[in-house]
């Protein structure tokens, strides 16, 4: 397999006034391979949301470089094939569900009949029928979600960066969410990174999960996930994936000071 | 306090105060304090003359032209302001010094500028107006979610578009609002411009001021404060209609 996102040695810290700067990334060198559900797990506050924004260009990495297909992208801000899914939603209260979704395809110069239809597929591929025409605050915070989900996919991106995107959803909500994640991931291609602080979420998701050590945050060890595929909520339940869990939770446990 | 219940208190607390007026009135006379059953009369008289609607079509109608060429200067100009720290910290000096001067104060310099005619009028009216709808326009601009704005940048959204598609419409409240504010402001200046140099309907009721019944100038106040209110409710109808979204969040 190839590398479809080389992140090489990214250095990113934070000034604070007279005090040092707050060192967020350090180092960070990771390899992701083209078409593989990546998990990002660590504790909150070790600067996984920062790497994610990093790779996005929200924000510029002080050092190091960010290679997509072997073609560097270290800031550029936004689109060039990477697609963003924020932890709260982040819709735009003023567009309904269709607008929102036909937001990215707009600024990028799409025509009307090819947003409309792009629109059309990925709200029905999201499960949202029948709310096209919804603002967001008339939606629950899982149908949010799901606009957001189509948002990000309708400018049909190579690499869907997801900041705990479930991070804001009630229990129920957030599994019927996972599976539904993992059944467009199967059929739309594309490569996930997914950062989660949940490592029940991140083995059930990923094939590989890339443990992160808190600030600055580099990686620590990364794991390979042994289950086949399609996954179902059953494995949630094996031994091995118990097992994994109490491995991948005493990793992070060493690197926690509370 | 369900809609009901509220209505009915105010309802009556106008009625007392209603009631104490017409009481008072009748103690100190008319050509004192016109009691409200002789405003009343009077008003219905007034209506039917016609000179006072006349007027105030005319006086509106420059009322009009200052605000909204004020809305039209101060809406960028506060957004802009909101958004960059040069024009800033260029401009909001000025914006706050326009904002605490009685408009008063500036007709005998407006008076000299642009004399006593249509041009003095618009002026006055824009100077008293403009620095609500800038301040509000700022405040929101300012005050902008920057997690929307990251998510605009995530899709490569360009400048203009930026303005467009995501500032413009996240103030579009703040805009509504700032023009509520200012037309208040900008009706009060109409008449105090106008009582100064006696034209239109300020200076109806600086003419009024001088007869011997108090019943008309209380009439001409009552108009005002009607097409005031009118007015402001109108916008705000506007503002629910077109942004349905922030009236929703607004109603929770």
């Amino acid at each position: 397999m190839t590398a479809k996102l080389e992140l090489k040695r990214l250095a990113k810290a934070f000034p604070r006034g007279s005090e040092p700067p707050l060192e967020v990334v350090r180092d960070f060198t990771l390899e992701i391979r083209n078409l593989e559900f990546l998990s990002v797990i660590g504790p909150s506050g070790c600067g996984k949301s920062t790497l994610l924004r990093l790779i996005d260009g929200l924000i510029l990495a002080d050092s190091g470089r960010i290679l997509m297909d072997g073609r560097d992208v270290t800031g550029v801000v936004g689109g060039e094939g990477r697609g963003m899914v924020f932890q709260s939603f982040d819709l735009f209260p003023w567009r309904t569900t269709r607008g929102n979704v036909e937001f990215g395809l707009e600024v990028a110069g799409a025509g009307k009949a090819e947003r409309r239809e792009r629109a059309e597929h990925y709200i029905r591929l999201v499960g949202l029928e029948g709310f096209e025409d919804a603002y967001p605050h008339e939606l629950s915070g899982g149908m949010q979600q799901r606009v957001g989900f189509a948002r990000a996919l309708a400018i049909r991106p190579e690499i869907l960066l997801m900041d705990e995107p479930f991070g804001a959803l009630d229990v129920q909500t957030r599994d019927i969410l996972q599976d539904e994640l993992l059944n467009i991931w199967s059929t739309e291609q594309k490569t996930v990174l997914f950062v989660t602080h949940s490592i029940e979420e991140a083995i059930y998701l990923a094939d590989r999960i890339v443990v992160i050590s808190p600030r600055p945050a580099r990686v620590e060890r990364i794991i390979e996930v042994p289950f086949d595929r399609p996954r179902h909520e059953r494995i949630k339940s094996l031994p091995e994936f118990l097992q994994l869990r109490q491995e991948i939770w005493s990793l992070l446990k060493e690197g926690v000071k509370i | 306090m369900t809609p009901t219940r509220k209505l009915m208190l105010q309802l009556s607390g106008i009625a007392i105060v209603l009631l104490m007026w017409e009481i008072a009135g009748r103690i100190m006379g008319e050509n004192l304090l016109a009691a409200p059953s002789i405003v009343a009369v009077t008003y219905v008289e007034l209506l039917l003359d016609g000179e006072m609607l006349i007027e105030l079509l005319n006086s509106l109608r420059q009322m009009i032209l200052g605000f909204g060429a004020a809305c039209l200067v101060g809406m960028p100009l506060g957004a802009l302001m909101g958004r960059s720290r040069l024009i800033d910290a260029l401009v909001h000096p000025w914006i706050s010094m326009i904002v605490v001067t009685s408009v008063a104060a500036l007709v005998p310099i407006f008076m000299m500028l642009f004399g006593t005619g249509f041009e003095f009028r618009v002026a006055i009216v824009f100077v008293a107006t403009i620095g609500y709808v800038v301040l509000t326009a700022y405040h929101g601009a300012r005050g902008i979610d920057p997690k929307i704005l990251d998510v605009a940048r995530s899709f490569g959204t360009g400048r203009i578009d930026t303005y467009r598609k995501v500032i413009l419409p996240a103030l579009f409240p703040y805009l509504i609002t700032g023009a509520r504010l200012g037309l208040v402001h900008a009706i009060r200046a109409m008449v105090v411009a106008e009582m100064f140099v006696i034209v239109g309907y300020g200076g109806l009721i600086f003419q009024t001021g001088l007869d011997l019944s108090t019943a008309p100038i209380l009439g001409y106040l009552v108009t005002i404060m009607v097409v005031s209110i009118g007015a402001n409710v109108a916008l705000q109808r506007v503002g629910d209609r077109v942004a349905p979204w922030y009236a929703a969040r607004m109603a929770r």
